[in-house]
């Protein structure tokens, strides 16, 4: 299959900004991640690693695998790959950070502070009162 | 075509030392992390950036051999991600 120029060119412009896009977002939570307090507030950043850190630049390398001509027939197979890896991402990221979540609340490991009121603790409080009783 | 071709490579000789410095501030965080959560979440958004970083290799080497380390990659650090909280919720890994 032969591309126009101009489209291959375009295709390879845009899938470099979604990867520069992606490698400046995935420092910026790597700093989050170094510097925020807690583990509560650490979530934050490690949602932006797996969304604008992870999944933005995949989709960007399948966009620019299309256009890449001198990657052979293989370009296929890397651009239908990396979308498959974004895919897999967008979906097992946020289920694993908020599996995680629940567990380190539930098991007590880290500590929620600063805290002004918490509800879901009272909400447990009250399973476990109704359970004894 | 070569311009296209050098341009890439350029680019994502460009992105490697960023890359790597992300890398290097999610295992201080690793290293450091004073609850066994902070140490995993570290090495979950870690991970899910170095299948990025394989994938963006793989283009830099011209080579596909690259592509299916990157989902088992990912898959991988969900296992990783759904045995510890269920550990620390139950005390158990379940069989």
């Amino acid at each position: 299959m032969v591309m126009p120029d101009w489209l291959s060119n375009l295709s390879v412009w845009v899938g470099e900004i979604m990867i520069g896009v992606g490698v400046v977002s995935d420092v910026i939570a790597a700093i989050g991640m170094l510097r925020f307090p807690n583990f509560f507030v650490r979530l934050h950043a490690a949602t932006i690693g797996t969304i604008w850190g992870a999944f933005l630049p995949l989709v960007g390398v399948a966009i620019l695998s299309v256009g890449a001509d001198y990657l052979g027939s293989y370009r296929w197979f890397m651009g239908g790959g990396a979308l498959i890896t974004a895919v897999l991402i967008l979906i097992l990221g946020p289920a694993g950070s908020h599996a995680l979540a629940r567990a380190a609340y539930r098991s007590k490991a880290a500590k929620v502070e600063p805290k002004c009121v918490d509800h879901l603790e009272e909400h447990i409080r009250g399973e476990e009162r109704d359970r004894n009783a | 075509m070569a311009g296209i071709e050098q341009q890439v490579t350029t680019f994502t000789l460009i992105m490697f030392p960023i890359y790597i410095l992300a890398f290097t501030l999610y295992i201080i965080r690793a290293v450091k992390g004073p609850t066994i959560p902070d140490t995993v979440l570290a090495i979950d958004a870690m991970t899910y950036d170095l299948a990025a970083f394989l994938v963006i290799l793989s283009i830099f080497f011209r080579s596909p051999i690259l592509i299916p380390t990157a989902i088992v990659l990912a898959l991988w650090v969900y296992a990783l991600d759904v045995y510890v909280s269920k550990y620390l919720e139950s005390k158990e890994m379940g069989g």
